[in-house]
């Protein structure tokens, strides 16, 4: 073990294994092999006559199956760690596997990572089993929230096949929102504009998607287009959806876009940096840009 | 003395029986357990790891009641397709301030112990609410109820913190004084989120 608290304790692990191993072999082989007659029934107590306690041994496989038990136990303690601070003949450990494991990974699919980091997502596209690693990755890691068919769910998270984004569609902004992640924030405007004007906002917006060049009210002009635009195309840098695209995150019946204007909304992406390598990222950019655009 | 002539002498003794008894049953503690306790890696906290918070403490405390640990472990292995599929393999030093420890052998569902920042609070909620609405092939139950019941509803955080200081778990009096304002108006699902999110504490791990 690579952290023993003190040599003391490694010493006093090693010494009582030495010392019951040891122990036990003379134990059965002074058992078995007495000089004594192992049958000899000494000054016991007798019962009904004849009846006495005797101290035959098991029987002699039991001697043979315990030698075979310390003798593997010896040649496993010379082999692998155990004894005390020993680390063992074949110098074996856990992490030390892992590591080699690992390092069997990175030359098994180093070629795989040079080929996707030069590859046009194009290229990348193109090919069938890069394309099946990435939906495997997709499947993982962002199929939870997205849906498997990245379709979205519970409108609460975006459907990543259509051609809307939110954050903007071009393979950076999609990378950008996959490595950093995104918060989107609507604030709640029923403050603001009062329950009428959240009536009349929400049937505007209604009316944007079907006639995007319905001229905006006041109000909207006022609180709405600094996010969504004074066309209601959206923003995709502060993520500010596309009113007219007719898409709508959490719903789009009157109740949701109503609640929507009133109460606001919160959509978090987390970033997922840490979880996922360079190779994995293209390969997710390539898989969502080749979705949604064509 | 032979093994036969030890063996006739303790089995007349019953004195000396009980102790012999007691000295074999005692080797295997002697070499395993005794040596571990004065062992720093296994009872240091690890660099990624703290105290839990008073909410968080609530939510591990249902995540033991709801039975959670029947069928999600908490415990990566050191083996390369665990650590892809879940982040860095847990080490002993992240398990110091469980009481019990959740690691778990049986994974009907996922291993946990890297889902914290994994998912977002909503996913979370949405999620325990009604598993079938983000993952439509999930067996997992749903926890409706979890919404229902005030985090504080047993009112006792603050005796849990002072047993857990008791234990060693280094809580100020602040933290305790403070304890019931942190679970002021949220509720039993906030705390298993809040619970869940610490777990892994960011992947931090490396040591």
């Amino acid at each position: 073990m690579a952290d023993m608290p003190t040599d003391f304790w490694a010493g006093w692990i090693a010494v009582i294994t030495v010392v019951s191993l040891a122990g036990l072999g003379w134990l059965i082989f002074s058992i078995y092999f007495s000089a004594e007659s192992a049958d000899e029934h000494g000054d016991g107590p007798v019962w009904d006559e004849t009846l006495r306690e005797g101290s035959n041994p098991a029987p002699l496989w039991w001697f043979w199956m315990i030698l075979a038990l310390l003798v593997i136990s010896v040649v496993y303690l010379m082999l692998y760690p155990g004894l005390g601070s020993y680390s063992g003949a074949l110098r074996w450990s856990q992490g030390g596997r892992f590591d080699a494991n690992v390092a069997a990974y990175e030359t098994e699919f180093g070629g795989i990572r040079e080929l996707v980091a030069g590859a046009q997502l194009e290229t990348l596209r193109g090919n069938p089993a890069l394309m099946k690693s990435a939906q495997s990755i997709f499947a993982r890691q962002c199929a939870v929230c997205h849906g498997y068919e990245a379709e979205g769910q519970a409108n609460l998270f975006p459907n990543l096949m259509d051609a809307h984004w939110q954050w903007g569609g071009e393979p950076g902004q999609v990378e950008q929102s996959i490595r950093a992640g995104r918060t989107g924030i609507m604030v709640g405007w029923s403050a603001v504009l009062g329950d009428a004007g959240v009536e009349q906002m929400t049937q505007y917006v209604k009316t944007l998607a079907a006639q995007p060049d319905t001229a905006p009210p006041l109000q909207y002009t006022q609180f709405c287009s600094a996010c969504h635009g004074p066309d209601g195309a959206g923003n995709p840098v502060l993520g500010a959806p596309s009113l007219v695209s007719g898409v709508y995150l959490y719903g789009g019946s009157d109740a949701a876009i109503k609640h929507t204007i009133a109460l606001g909304r919160t959509g978090e992406m987390p970033g997922f940096e840490n979880r996922l390598d360079d190779t994995q990222i293209k390969l997710l950019v390539a898989l969502l840009t080749g979705n949604g655009t064509e | 003395m032979n093994g036969l002539g030890l063996h006739q002498r303790l089995e007349r003794n019953a004195g000396l029986l009980i102790f012999g008894i007691l000295f074999v049953s005692a080797i295997g503690g002697l070499v395993q357990v005794l040596p571990s306790i004065f062992q720093e890696s296994l009872s240091q906290p690890a660099a990624n790891t703290r105290p839990y918070g008073a909410l968080e403490l609530v939510g591990r405390d249902i995540y033991i009641r709801e039975g959670c640990g029947t069928c999600h472990s908490q415990q990566v292995r050191p083996l390369l397709a665990e650590v892809k599929r879940y982040g860095p393999y847990s080490r002993a030093g992240e398990s110091v301030y469980d009481r019990p420890f959740l690691w778990g052998s049986k994974r009907t569902g996922p291993d946990l112990h890297r889902i914290g920042g994994r998912y977002t609070d909503t996913w979370h909620r949405v999620h325990l609410l009604d598993p079938r609405s983000v993952v439509n092939n999930s067996i997992m139950p749903a926890y409706p109820w979890l919404a229902e019941r005030a985090a504080n509803a047993d009112g006792d955080i603050q005796l849990r913190l002072k047993v857990l200081r008791r234990l060693g778990h280094p809580y100020t009096d602040a933290d305790i004084e403070s304890a019931p304002a942190k679970l002021e108006g949220l509720t039993e699902i906030d705390a298993v989120i809040a619970y869940l999110q610490q777990l892994g504490a960011g992947l931090g791990a490396e040591q």
